[in-house]
């Protein structure tokens, strides 16, 4: 007799065992059958949305080419002296192309695996058309979508992950080890030389495969195909944030069959299994997660918004005073076509919009406190939420996917950062010409800014989602512990 | 083989089995009598550490049970009163699955189906579900695991309830050839006629300690088991 | 005896029953928790709301009054803000309120679309959902239901005591409407002391004028979840006599339950918007700035003889005359494209309220924010009245430029206006509508959800008769 009997193919034995009880019968199949459904509906629904974006974004983004290009051969023109200017679409004249006229968009482009966790997509824009007003007015964050629909909430993958996935979890595992109880093969079993937690292993790994298969192989499968059929962007980063995003539901998926076991430990009924797991699915990812949002809002508020409202007018209020001679000169070029002409490299701005210049710059300084706060307490609520994120493993699997998706706060944050920066240097090339009325040449023309979105370093991605992770697998081990606590004193009889 | 000292289980103020002494070794054919709740069931439950014991040791071929729960599972081989397999898988399936967990490496079809033989399953039987299978039948299957695992010891419980007489004595000559071969038995039983057959040695439990004990088919065959029994039963 | 003293016999005993194995404590206790934390979270934000746009409202209007002289077209520029009022049930129901801002800029020139909303400023968990009375009820409200039912008929049936029951010669239908009646008073007991605690807490956030409006409110919106919550008292009922066993009735309800209050509102949402697809940003902007080109290019042209606007050709005699054209001209065009866009909208709710029959969360959850006051039409009604206030004001200033300016000849922007013109502009006056009012715009949704009940009626009945005693 050997004092440790070798478990390993005993191991195998169980989970052949389970696979052909699997097989035999009609619950699994079901259940695999239901789950890849719900993931191929989301991820195409995610797809088709990704993709809707991204064409409306290309369609941006030519539109600013296409008025660049007119723009260009407009100014050309002019200096051939073969077109008339216009007052107010000139481009020749400097406050005329650093305001709406001549304003370009910032633009996010979606991430890689964007298509599997919609996220914030459709709350947070990703184009603004950035110009020489003060950012409180075009930084207005509004895309028009049906607010309904923001309430509702998106069916992408992440949310059959979230969601859904405990609840198959569930089903299939809820009576792990309370079937072999009350059936009386419990007793059979264990009067082998088998381990417990090889059993439990061996039926764990079982299940575990059937619902992580379609979890995470399927979404690898049809993001590759999609990438290389041209539907979804491509990038570098691709294959290691997929990579993350595996080990991001392999450990989110843990966390339930630890829950699952923990709960089997106890010795009830299959009965009471159910209930407790489903009374634990509830107040994990239902009220959990709603109760975690309204803690973090509440510790951090965000500044008013009507404040930030009442301000920017009484800014651009006392702004407008300031310059209230310069509004009420009147326009030149009335009848006096000849005067929106460059001459000599010079070129005269008319006092209401060298006015608007200057008030905008006055109102974009003065503001800039206040939404320095927004952007404080933004990154206050992300770290609040970081720390004790971990309440929840639901929030907690939801914030790293829509993360990795490049669909979540921090990366719309950054492109935010971008875009300010964008803006100063629109400031800073602009100003100066306007200030010294210099007209513009198309070398110069060429010289004007443009966004150039850079992407979160791969190194940031990968900690964040290496932190997601931890805070998944902690919770997961402590339910293992308890478990193995509780298995020690196991009753079989 | 089987050993118990001072072997002792409590439920809180309960005492379910109180300083229970036993020495079964290869050979014997040990019979455990005693009404329901005497404590019969709580000693196999003991011996294959499906509850631990509140005081005294209970060993399995000299090995501690307790100290060592899954190595002392490859020297016994238990028998329910009530065996259940899997129903969605034939009689042969679990066989194999079940002979593979007691053996650690799989057994050839060839010897699955002597085994299922011996027992006295037909071929025809062994590919059937086992949910279509009479109590007796997946006995039998479970005897084939027994036998598969040949450990040197066998612990039983009430083998015999709901058995029809054949079907009864057919298992006592299991028991026999068993013991012939130098196995331990320990069985515990209701059927006092199947007793007085079988038995090598008789313990009598009430309320969880031994009352009495026969050594020998002698002093068995020249016992009034009956009487003996229902003496103490009475008193 | 009695038929009704029968009802309340079986009632009674099965009101009880529950009672005494504590499903009603734990199960109630952790849903009536929730109730008042949501409740004083939205008292806490609707009344800091309200305070704040109160006094945000009446300092703009202030604020325009003491503007100094300057060109009306400059004060029109600098515009005023209009408020949208936090209704006084939005601390039951939020609504779409945290998705949708609530500051207009009225600003000359364009009509300008409402700026931030709180669910910008909030973390990515906000679309796990708005702890809100209405959120629980609607998500939470069906699970209680099953959690105290599942097992009225099946649990019987199990243990042998249904078999006892019909051998007495009680006819199912009144077992049905006794376990229907205990069910509704186990949910009585739980709910009518938050909603009296709701009652009180919203009379008193809402102002002087408006309390009976939102009391009103209030009761027909409580009556929408009791119809609500009777569904599933019936459909719980039913499935349980439908039900073999116990655990098939809660498998069976937990699995409709989840299928209709987490999947099928994102389901129908998606949906909603294939078959009525509304514009992104850019399209929207493209095909309004194309038309209101066109429109504007044609004015000019038949005015001024030039589409160059505001160019060489047009002196600045006629600039006042010019404004109020060109903006006059442009209303039609961003009434058409923004009731275009948002009537869109509303088919694509008017989809999800017509499959409220089958899925009834979607019915109820449209009906509590209409009565709340924080659902779509309320607010499209307050930004038609905000854009009305906005062309009322710039139609003020281009007439006083016309009467003033225009006869300078050409010196238009030094014509200063007075601080009497400022105060021409009334201020931004808006009242939310009655409760007439929201309740003629949810009829259909309380339609639906009446007729739901109807049907989860008939199912419990059907199942009560036809279900087998052992």
């Amino acid at each position: 007799m050997s004092i440790h009997p070798p478990q390993g193919r005993r191991l195998l034995a169980v989970m052949r065992q389970e696979i052909r009880l699997m097989l035999a019968e009609r619950g699994p199949w079901v259940v695999g059958a239901l789950f890849l459904l719900l993931v191929a509906y989301a991820l195409g629904n995610g797809l088709m949305q990704t993709a809707k974006r991204d064409r409306a974004q290309a369609a941006v983004a030519q539109a600013d080419r296409d008025t660049r290009a007119g723009q260009r051969v407009q100014l050309e023109a002019i200096l051939a002296g073969t077109a008339q200017p216009t007052p107010f679409e000139n481009p020749a004249d400097p406050s005329r192309m650093a305001s709406g006229y001549g304003g370009q968009h910032a633009l996010l482009p979606t991430a890689p695996l964007g298509p599997v966790a919609l996220g914030q997509s459709d709350l947070f824009p990703s184009q603004y058309k950035v110009t020489n007003q003060s950012r409180v007015v075009f930084m207005n964050p509004s895309d028009i979508e049906n607010p309904w629909h923001l309430l509702s909430g998106h069916f992408d993958l992440a949310f059959v992950i979230v969601y859904l996935l405990p609840l198959l979890i569930f089903a299939l595992s809820y009576n792990l080890l309370s079937a072999e109880r009350e059936n009386g093969t419990l007793r059979l079993l264990l009067s082998q030389p088998l381990r417990l937690r090889t059993l439990l292993a061996g039926k764990l790994t079982v299940r575990a495969a059937v619902l992580l298969g379609p979890a995470v192989l399927l979404p690898v499968a049809v993001l590759w195909i999609a990438r290389h059929a041209g539907f979804a962007g491509a990038s570098s980063a691709m294959g290691s944030a997929t990579l993350w995003w595996a080990l991001l539901v392999g450990a989110y998926a843990l966390f339930w069959f630890a829950l699952v076991v923990a709960v089997n430990a106890f010795g009830a009924s299959s009965a009471t299994n159910a209930m407790v797991l489903v009374i634990a699915w509830v107040m994990l990812v239902l009220v959990a997660p709603v109760l975690l949002n309204l803690a973090v809002t509440r510790a951090a508020p965000a500044p008013s918004r009507t404040e930030l409202a009442t301000q920017q007018r009484v800014v651009t209020a006392e702004a407008m005073k300031r310059y209230q001679d310069l509004l009420g000169t009147e326009y030149q070029h009335v009848g006096h076509g000849a005067i929106l002409m460059p001459r000599n490299g010079k070129i005269e701005i008319a006092g209401r919009a060298l006015a608007n210049y200057k008030i905008e710059r006055e109102v974009d300084e003065a503001i800039r406190p206040a939404l320095d706060r927004f952007d404080a307490q933004q990154a206050r609520q992300q770290q609040l939420l970081g720390r004790f994120g971990a309440v929840s493993p639901a929030a907690v699997a939801y914030e790293g996917m829509t993360a990795l998706a490049g669909n979540g706060v921090r990366r719309h944050a950054r492109f935010e950062a971008q875009t300010v920066a964008y803006h100063e240097a629109w400031k800073a090339f602009f100003f100066p010409r306007i200030d010294a009325r210099d007209a513009f040449t198309p070398a110069e023309f060429d010289r004007i800014p443009a966004f150039a979105w850079q992407e979160e370093p791969a190194g940031l991605m990968r900690g964040q989602a290496a932190l997601a992770v931890l805070q998944l697998l902690v919770p997961s081990l402590l339910l293992f512990g308890l478990a193995a606590l509780r298995l020690r004193r196991f009753s079989v009889a | 083989m089987l050993r118990a000292i001072g072997l002792t289980k409590q439920y809180g103020t309960h005492t379910a089995l109180d300083r229970l002494d036993l020495d079964i070794r290869g050979g014997d054919i040990y019979c455990l009598l005693g009404a329901n709740g005497a404590g019969k069931t709580t000693t196999i439950n003991l011996f294959l550490n499906f509850i631990a014991p509140t005081g005294g040791t209970v060993e399995i071929n000299g090995v501690d049970v307790t100290r060592h729960p899954v190595a002392t599972k490859q020297d016994v081989a238990y028998i329910p009163e009530q065996v259940t397999l899997y129903g969605t898988l034939s009689g042969l399936e679990n066989l194999r699955f079940f002979a593979g967990l007691a053996l650690g490496h799989e057994l050839p079809r060839s010897r699955l189906l002597e085994l299922m033989t011996e027992v006295g399953l037909d071929h025809a039987a062994a590919d059937k579900r086992v949910s279509a299978y009479s109590k007796g039948m997946r006995q039998k299957v479970w005897i084939a695991v027994a036998i598969a695992k040949a450990a040197k010891a066998l612990l039983l419980d009430e083998p015999t309830s709901g058995l029809d007489p054949h079907a009864a004595a057919e298992f006592s000559d299991l028991l026999r050839r068993a013991a012939d071969t130098g196995v331990a038995v320990l069985t515990t039983t209701h059927d006092l006629f199947h007793a007085q057959q079988t038995a090598t040695r008789v313990g009598i439990m009430k309320r969880g300690r031994l009352v009495e004990s026969l050594d020998g088919e002698a002093q068995i065959a020249n016992t009034d088991l009956q009487s003996l029994y229902l003496q103490h039963m009475r008193a | 005896m009695k038929a009704s003293m029968l009802l309340n016999w079986i009632a009674r005993r099965e009101f009880l029953e529950r009672l005494r194995d504590g499903r009603l404590y734990w199960a109630g206790g952790l849903v009536v928790m929730l109730l008042f934390t949501a409740l004083a979270v939205g008292w806490a934000h609707q009344q800091g709301a309200h305070a704040e746009q109160v006094a945000a409202q009446a300092m703009d209007y202030r604020d325009w009054l003491h503007q100094d002289k300057r060109h009306p077209h400059d004060a029109a520029h600098q515009g005023m803000h209009a408020f949208k009022p936090e209704p006084p049930l939005s601390m039951v129901d939020s609504g779409i309120n945290p998705f949708i801002g609530s500051t207009v800029w009225l600003q000359a020139h364009r009509q300008s679309e409402v700026k931030f909303n709180a669910a910008q400023d909030a973390t990515g968990l906000q679309r796990f959902g708005n702890l809100s009375v209405g959120w629980i009820l609607q998500v939470l409200g069906p699970l209680l239901v099953i959690v105290l039912g599942f097992n009225a008929f099946a649990g019987e049936r199990e243990q042998g005591i249904l078999r006892q029951t019909l051998s007495l010669g009680v006819s199912p239908l009144r077992l049905l409407a006794g376990k229907a009646l205990a069910l509704a008073a186990s949910l009585a007991v739980l709910l009518v002391p938050a909603a009296i605690v709701a009652a009180i807490a919203v009379a008193a956030g809402a102002e002087q004028g408006g309390r009976i409006d939102a009391l009103l409110r209030l009761a027909a919106w409580a009556l929408g979840y009791a119809v609500y919550l009777g569904i599933f008292v019936f459909l719980v009922l039913g499935v349980s006599a439908m039900s073999a066993t116990s655990r098939t009735a809660i498998t069976v309800l937990l699995a409709l339950w989840i299928g209709q209050a987490v999947m099928a509102p994102r389901v129908l949402s998606e949906l909603s918007r294939t078959w009525f697809p509304s514009p992104t940003r850019l399209e929207f902007n493209q095909q309004l700035g194309a038309e209101l080109k066109a429109v504007s290019d044609k004015v000019w042209q038949e005015n001024f003889g030039t589409t160059e606007r505001w160019g060489r050709d047009v002196p600045l005699s006629k600039w006042g005359i010019a404004l109020r054209l060109d903006d006059q001209a442009s209303y039609p065009v961003y009434d058409r494209h923004y009731g275009r866009l948002w009537d869109t909208w509303e088919q694509q709710q008017t989809v999800q309220e017509w499959s409220g029959l089958v899925l009834p969360i979607l019915a109820i959850r449209s009906f509590s924010m209409g009565m709340a006051g924080t659902d779509f039409s309320h607010h499209r009604r307050f930004t038609t009245a905000a854009e009305l206030h906005r062309r009322n004001i710039q139609d003020l200033m281009s007439k006083d430029l016309v009467v003033h300016a225009d006869p300078l000849g050409d010196r238009h922007f030094s014509y200063q206006a007075t601080p009497d013109l400022w105060a021409t502009v009334p201020p931004f006056d808006y009242h939310s509508p009655g409760a007439g009012w929201a309740l003629r715009h949810q009829a259909r949704s309380l339609a639906v959800l009446c007729a739901g009940l109807l049907l989860a009626v008939a199912f419990a009945a059907f199942a009560t008769v036809r279900q087998r005693a052992l």
